[in-house]
């Protein structure tokens, strides 16, 4: 028996006036799942979101988040099943600390005081922000603003979680917190739904890549077996990220795509050849 | 031919005990391009304000040391929506802005619009209004912006955060295009991978000082990997723990492998 | 377009200031009623949602506090002057384009600092509201609901506001350095890429406006001395 999905787009199609954004979208992302959603720019990654989140609606078919129709949800109420943040966050952030804006979602939802505490600290931590907890947010550099913003998203403890472009302008330090985080976060059986260009960061964090492009779903698969393969994904507008390509490039065995597991296995192999 | 040249140059943000930028010596020739590499908060950005004559002309603070320009700079800043102008209302009129603003007559300004708009891509854009274009087209129109003006110098901070995979290949196209014409381009990046096909030096930057200078292969040092600004091939082979020298891209380790 | 767009930026300023002026020179509360409904039946020729709602929206709280403090007559008076202002500013915003004017301006000579200053004034107010939209989305998508009592809706606003004045003063920084990196130089004569036309016809009309305000002037405060 098939859990309910935490996101499930049926034929959804959506326009911009008379500008066409999405063209007969269906999609199930299950509990815990990790899911990149990748695509040229304008291929209409950011209108989903958009729609998971209850800030349009489609014109035909059905988001559902769970067993609401986002339809009949404003977004103050998905925002107990769907953790969103979108792009440029950093400017969203109005507390004046980065404690107090991170615990801003879970106060909205009406939580006891000490489920706030907790479900703030534990973002912050995840995040490992907590030495700036008592900073005002605009003291902190952009990089941190953004951190605080994806912690506000982690404290609502949500579902599912939708992140738009979350490690535009992080280092490569700061981008291993938060795939650390996600990868926490998904082991306790929380969904991620990322839109990001870094394929790099969607290979390490992620597992299954939808790839849109003008709109309609071209890709849904694994990762593992997508982000290697720069005949399939040229034409889509994307590039296999140097890690993946070194993968294929040595054809290792079993191409991992994965940092560690490449590492490891380019370790074996060269264990096992004969030394020149 | 020097385009830009730092001597010894400190700079200190209005209202702050430590600088930013440390000693810095650094120079940028006419027909190379420079990549600047480091930490957030390393300087990188500083260092191109400066160059730019932005810091401290505009927003104060304290220079020391001496900056010297042979060329007129351009700078492209990491904010497109910023730098964009609010006052046009087509893609070809915010081009235009700038090389109106420096008063050249208007077939000038023409040609120079019309040649930067092909090189980035934006002639299908050329009406549409800047408001309603996304992050990385509006980042392409001020790119194009800022070389309709024609400087000399080039200056980029971060030029790709906003792009896809296609505008970031064709921007890193463009860059070597510019020096091969002769320009001197200074570029702040964090894409790291991309740096082995862009620039002819690297400068790594760490605290606001000058740490290393050299050809990209820098990037494959061990301390460089250790430092998290090694190119993903190289970190991962350092991870693997096979012997350094490491191999600086893909194409690199498979001449390794072999 | 409709409304007065293709006017001269300058024939579009000097109807924005001589409303109001007349509104304020003209013997109430006749005068303030004629003034006002000619500027509310401009703000409303750009349309119900640009023009006539931020109208009526923004002069609204203005008759509020009057009727708080005054009696019924100078309510009236006062606050068909304040429409009169509010609504021609409505108007000139979503009329005038900050391109033209800042054309126009340098064509008259104007140096581009001042040209560019005023431009962006008026082009700020769509900005912040692009700016402030996006905020409560934000804000919402966290669970802020802007319905509720008076408590919560205060939340909300200081939700909004913090981040946009914040965001507004700091992007006042970014924007001038940005307008820097745009070839602004001191000194420098602006090319004019395409000055508005500007036929004899609106620059009499304008003058004519100027010596309407001033004869009103005279008789509202000269004339009765002699009488």
């Amino acid at each position: 028996m098939a859990l309910t999905p935490v996101l499930h787009l049926d034929g959804v199609s959506f326009s911009y006036g008379a500008v066409p954004a999405l063209e007969n979208l269906s999609f199930s992302i299950a509990p815990g799942e990790r899911v990149a959603l990748l695509g040229r720019n304008g291929a209409g990654k950011s209108t989903v979101v958009r729609l998971v989140a209850g800030l349009e609606r489609p014109d035909q078919g059905t988001v559902w988040v769970g067993d609401w129709d986002a339809r009949d949800c404003a977004p103050e109420q998905l925002a107990r099943r769907v953790g969103s943040m979108f792009q440029h966050a950093d400017q969203q952030l109005f507390a004046s600390t980065v404690r107090a804006d991170v615990s801003f979602g879970p106060r909205a939802l009406g939580l006891g005081e000490r489920e706030v505490e907790r479900r703030t600290d534990d973002a912050l931590e995840d995040l490992d922000l907590t030495p700036h907890a008592a900073h005002h947010p605009y003291d902190l550099p952009p990089a941190f603003r953004q951190l605080a913003a994806l912690a506000g998203a982690l404290a609502l403890e949500p579902a599912l979680l939708v992140l738009d472009e979350p490690t535009i302008g992080l280092d490569r330090a700061l981008r291993a917190r938060v795939t650390r985080a996600l990868l926490e976060r998904s082991a306790a059986g929380v969904a991620l739904l990322v839109i990001t260009h870094d394929l790099t960061f969607a290979a390490e964090t992620l597992e299954r890549g939808l790839v849109l492009d003008r709109g309609r779903l071209a890709r849904d698969e694994q990762l593992a077996g997508l982000v290697g393969d720069a005949t399939r994904l040229d034409p889509l507008g994307l590039v296999p990220p140097p890690i993946a390509a070194l993968s294929a490039a040595l054809d290792l065995p079993g191409r991992p795509v994965r940092a560690a597991e490449v590492a490891r296995e380019l370790a074996r192999v060269a264990r096992g050849r004969p030394v020149p | 031919m020097r385009s830009l040249t730092l001597d010894h140059a400190s700079f200190w943000y209005p209202a702050t005990a430590s600088p930013a930028l440390r000693d810095v010596s650094l120079e940028v020739v006419q027909g190379e391009v420079v990549a600047l590499v480091g930490a957030l908060g390393a300087g990188a950005s500083t260092l191109l304000l400066v160059a730019a004559d932005l810091a401290p002309r505009v927003i104060g603070g304290r220079l020391t040391g001496t900056v010297a320009r042979r060329d007129r700079s351009g700078i492209v800043l990491p904010t497109p929506w910023t730098q964009a102008s609010g006052m046009a209302f087509t893609v070809w009129d915010e081009v235009a802005f700038g090389p109106a603003n420096l008063g050249w007559p208007a077939h000038e300004i023409a040609r120079q619009v019309d040649r930067a708009l092909e090189r980035l891509e934006l002639v299908p854009l050329a009406s549409r209004d800047p408001v309603t274009l996304s992050g990385g087209e509006l980042q392409r129109v001020i790119i194009a912006a800022i070389l309709a003006m024609d400087p000399g110098l080039v200056l980029f901070d971060e030029p790709a955060a906003e792009l896809d995979a296609e505008g970031a290949r064709t921007l890193w196209r463009l860059i070597r295009l510019l020096a091969s014409e002769g320009k001197a381009v200074l570029l702040a990046t964090s894409a790291l991978d991309a740096i082995p096909d862009v620039a002819d030096r690297v400068v790594w930057l760490e605290d606001g000082a000058v740490r290393a200078v050299g050809t990209p292969d820098l990037l494959a040092d061990v301390a460089a990997c250790d430092a998290g600004l090694g190119t993903s091939v190289a970190t991962v082979w350092r991870a693997s723990g096979l012997p350094p020298p490491y191999p600086l891209t893909v194409a690199h380790a498979v001449q390794r492998w072999r | 377009m409709t409304g007065g767009g293709r006017l001269h930026p300058f024939t579009l300023l000097a109807i924005a200031a001589a409303l109001p002026a007349l509104a304020w020179i003209l013997p109430a509360p006749s005068g303030g009623l004629a003034m006002a409904t000619i500027a509310l039946g401009l703000a409303a020729s750009r349309g119900l949602r640009p023009g006539l709602r931020p109208a009526v929206l923004t002069a609204a709280p203005f008759w509020l506090f009057l009727l708080l403090l005054h009696d019924v007559p100078t309510t009236i008076a006062i606050g068909l002057r304040i429409t009169t202002m509010v609504a021609s500013f409505v108007w000139l915003v979503a009329t005038l384009e900050p391109a033209r004017l800042v054309e126009a301006m340098i064509a008259a000579g104007w140096s581009a600092s001042i040209a560019y200053l005023l431009a962006a004034t008026l082009s700020a107010v769509p900005v912040l509201k692009a700016r402030a939209r996006r905020i409560v989305e934000a804000q919402r998508c966290r669970g802020l609901s802007p319905r509720g009592g008076i408590a919560a809706r205060l939340r909300a606003l200081r939700a909004l506001a913090l981040p946009l004045v914040l965001s507004a003063l700091h992007e006042v920084d970014e924007r001038a350095l940005a307008l820097e990196t745009r070839g602004l130089v001191p000194g420098i004569r602006r090319t004019p890429l395409a000055p508005p036309p500007d036929p004899a016809v609106e620059q009499a009309a304008r003058w004519a406006l100027l010596l309407a305000c001033l004869a009103a002037l005279a008789r509202r405060f000269i004339v009765p001395r002699f009488i």
